[in-house]
């Protein structure tokens, strides 16, 4: 099983059987940058001169105490925090590809079609399955049947859902079990092909086993996806990522391997919260 | 750390000894007094609608006896033949609009003068009258039948008093007195026999109208225009369905028999289907309600057409698509118009909008819309187009509470998955809050239902049932409505008599539809709370 050997006892990306191996990156390529940002709600300032990148391919993790920003820099990555009245990038960019998403010529809707998200609370629809899964491709225009089908398998099957749904699809979403619901919703997700799932405390509200079903399907999606996850859970960044972000009131304090932030952190204070000594 | 000490864990502490007054403490008293209030609700409504069955379930008793002195005092009989002569009026009026037609077609097309047009049509005018004038013997006969029936109807009605003063006066111990009244039963089948004896010279006068009228179409003017002709085939073909129908009158008048009983339903269904109301007449009243529900249906659903629309999109835009400055300036100015009193609405309704809308309805170039132009100022559309205000803030802000309502979840899924604003709240938000908007409307036309002053005011108050056959027209037609008619009759009538429990009748009718509409809404809104969480 794949989550029974943590990635950090793994010196090289872990590879999954049956996904083609990646061109072995050289160097690391990198999806998107986020530089000097400063974030404010009001006059409260939450985010302040971060600075990070993240690369292609790879599950990073933001860990840290709460209201330390987490989800405000991961909604900065699609421009979530656009809803919020009052919320401002005072300073910095976001790149993505190069492109700063806050740029007045960018469309957001272009954005959010490539930056996807899977929200803490699970939230499908109250439609089908089916058409939880189709209402994205619906939106940019597809309309054909046979090849919707097609989509509508291949994201259930990747968010390892087909299986227990395939009965079922033109039954509401709202009748899964809070896990399925949750994969739903992965699903969902990944079946507008973003280049970049974020995930805000995913199993926040599931059980172990559906947990542990979620960690090994962010195994799997990590080899299409460059994935983003927030967690307070320390076990879950240490299994799941490949690289881990600590933040602090704001700031970011350190941004490593997962491996060097859990067993050699540079900074007292990472070392001190991943031990479970504060916050 | 904590240290680990072993310390006993603390007790509960011992109720204290509270303030108590009559054996209620503070706690029981507050208790009583909302549960109370709570009680008196449930009380109150019970109350009416005790109130309201018990003085409208006299109504069926009373419109029985209504009925049945219609026929037992040959009333009935008399409106056979009525209704005979009053189809041969139609008739006439229909060659009446022929003879404008023709008028006009003679004025306009063919240039005459008035007095070369009116000549051409002498010949035609001679048919016309003639027509007119055949069914005069029948409805003299009818007259002189009408007058003697409603003579046995008054002669019942006074003995009918006597008796009612005989058992005032016995209740009251005047036993003597009440011996004095002399009362004598009245003879209904010696009081018909005039009726019965007319049957051979009704039979008679159809004879002759039928032979007559069947002579009078073989010498009918043709028309000149094609147009013109086809109306007069029809007005032939008309006449001759007329005719045909005389057999099945005379049937009925050599079958009727006064002394057979109104059957108990017919003092139901001639309420509940009955298309006259028709009081304080000096022939019969009738208390059929289907005139004023449908004036009430139609100027209801005139208004929710109006009101749907603006008060559910009026509803997504402040709840969806507003900024907060805009929230904060429309939101009250559309809650503040029910704060408007309705009489006011009313008072604007006739002086302002009815008539603008009626001068709007003559100028020439928007004659092509359905009714227009029309000359009542008061009409459905007058009261429909206000009552639409009045539905629109309690539509907006329950169809603003349902959007609202749902999930923020929903919409941030929908929006990340790049959907636009306006393809989130057409596909997501609406669709998950439909059935709290269903209930809105649901309630919006309960409001309407029951609003009375500005109906009453404003739809012009004509107790008839609209002519639909004219199409979208019909509302430019007034009507009178089931709260119109309570608020307008409820203070001239007679206690206790069958006027007043007609009313009742209607009220009731109100306050079940209002009673089935609420709980429909609110079982919608359950089943919506239910599908979203
Ligand atoms: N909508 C908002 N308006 C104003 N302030 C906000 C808003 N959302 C978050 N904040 C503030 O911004 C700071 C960062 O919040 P954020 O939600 O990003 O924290 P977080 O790290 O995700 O916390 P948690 O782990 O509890 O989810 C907090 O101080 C919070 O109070
Ligand atoms: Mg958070």
């Amino acid at each position: 099983m794949v989550i029974a050997d943590p990635p950090l006892m793994d010196s090289s990306a872990p590879e999954l059987a049956g996904t083609p191996p990646p061109p072995a990156p050289a160097e690391r390529s990198v999806v998107a940058q986020i530089e000097h940002l400063d974030f404010f709600y009001g006059t409260t300032q939450a985010l302040k001169d971060v600075t990070l990148d993240l690369e292609s391919r790879k599950v990073t993790a933001f860990i840290g105490p709460s209201g330390c920003g987490k989800s405000t820099l991961l909604r900065c990555l699609n421009r979530m925090n656009d809803l919020i009245e009052g919320a401002r990038v005072a300073g910095g960019t976001v790149r993505i590809h190069g492109t700063n998403i806050y740029d007045r010529t960018v469309d957001v809707i272009e954005v959010r079609k490539r930056v996807g998200m899977v929200f803490q609370k699970s939230n499908p629809f109250p439609k089908s399955i089916y058409e939880n899964i189709t209402y994205g491709l619906r939106l940019h225009g597809r309309r054909d049947k046979s090849r919707l089908d097609a989509i509508v398998e291949q994201a259930l099957r990747g968010a390892a859902l087909w299986d227990e749904v395939k009965d079922r699809l033109h039954q509401s979403g709202l009748g899964l079990s809070g896990g399925q619901q949750q994969r739903l919703c992965i699903a969902r997700a990944i079946a507008v092909e973003p280049e970049i799932i974020l995930m805000d405390e995913p199993c926040s509200a599931l059980d172990p086993v559906a947990t542990a079903k979620i960690e090994e399907l962010i195994q799997e999606l990590r080899a299409r996806f460059t994935i983003v996850i927030v967690t307070h859970n320390m076990q879950q960044a240490a299994r799941v990522s490949d690289r881990t972000a600590f933040f602090y009131l704001g700031s970011l304090v350190e941004y490593a391997d997962t491996r060097d932030i859990f067993t050699n952190p540079a900074k007292p204070q990472t070392e001190a919260y991943v031990s479970g000594r504060f916050g | 750390m904590i240290p680990p000490t072993v310390a006993a864990p603390p007790r509960f502490t011992v109720s204290r000894r509270r303030l108590r007054l009559l054996g209620l403490t503070a706690d029981d008293g507050i208790r009583w007094f909302f549960g109370g209030n709570a009680l008196i609700a449930v009380i109150v409504l019970t109350l009416i609608t005790l109130f309201l069955f018990r003085e409208g379930a006299g109504f069926f008793g009373q419109n029985r006896s209504n009925l049945e002195i219609y026929r037992r005092a040959g009333l009935e009989y008399v409106d056979f033949i009525r209704a005979q002569t009053d189809d041969h009026t139609a008739l006439t009026r229909y060659l009446s609009d022929l003879r404008v037609r023709w008028m006009t077609w003679l004025l306009e097309q063919e240039r005459h003068s008035l007095e070369e047009a009116n000549a051409r049509l002498e010949d035609f005018d001679r048919f016309a009258d003639r027509f007119a004038g055949a069914v005069d013997p029948l409805r003299e006969l009818m007259s002189g039948l009408a007058d003697h029936a409603s003579g046995i109807k008054a002669k019942y009605q006074l003995t009918q008093d006597r008796r009612v003063e005989q058992a005032q006066l016995a209740a009251a111990g005047r036993t003597a007195e009440a011996a004095g009244i002399e009362i004598s039963a009245i003879d209904f089948e010696r009081e018909l026999e005039p009726l019965r004896e007319s049957l051979p010279t009704y039979r008679q006068l159809s004879r002759d109208l039928a032979g007559e009228l069947t002579a009078l179409l073989a010498e009918a003017p043709a028309p000149p225009t094609p147009a013109l002709r086809q109306r007069m085939d029809r007005f032939a073909e008309l006449t001759r369905e007329y005719v045909a129908g005389f057999p099945a009158v005379e049937h009925r008048l050599e079958t009727w028999d006064s002394a057979q009983p109104v059957p108990a339903h017919r003092a139901f269904t001639s309420f509940l289907f009955g298309r006259q109301w028709l009081t304080a007449s000096s022939w019969q009243d009738w208390y059929g309600i289907v005139p004023l529900f449908v004036g009430s249906l139609l100027v209801a659903a005139l208004a929710l057409l109006l009101a749907v629309p603006l008060g559910v999109g009026a509803a997504i835009y402040v709840s969806q698509l507003a900024s907060s400055r805009e929230q904060r300036l429309i939101k009250p100015c559309i809650e503040f118009i029910s704060a408007i009193p309705s009489v006011v609405l009313g008072f604007f309704g006739i002086v302002i909008l009815g008539e603008t809308l009626r001068q709007l309805s003559q100028v020439s170039w928007l004659s092509w819309l359905p009714g227009f132009p029309y000359s009542e100022r008061l009409n459905i559309l007058t009261a429909g187009s206000l009552l639409a205000l009045v539905a629109v803030p309690t539509i907006f802000t329950l169809a603003e509470d349902a959007l609202n309502n749902v999930p923020r979840g929903f919409k941030e899924a929908s929006l990340a998955l790049g959907a636009s604003q306006l393809q989130t709240v057409l596909k997501i938000i609406v669709p998950a809050s439909l059935s709290g908007i269903v209930s809105a409307v649901l309630l919006g036309f309960g409001r309407v239902i029951g609003e009375t002053m500005i109906v009453l005011l404003c739809a012009g108050n004509r107790i008839e049932i609209p002519d639909f056959t004219r199409g979208v027209a019909v509302v430019t037609e007034p009507v009178h409505t089931m709260t119109g008619i309570i608020a307008q009759e409820m203070g001239e009538v007679v206690r206790d008599s069958i006027h007043y429990r007609a009313l009742f009748m209607v009220g009731l009718v109100l306050f079940l539809l209002a009673l089935v509409i609420n709980y429909a809404a609110q079982k919608i809104m359950r089943r919506y709370r239910l599908s979203t969480g």
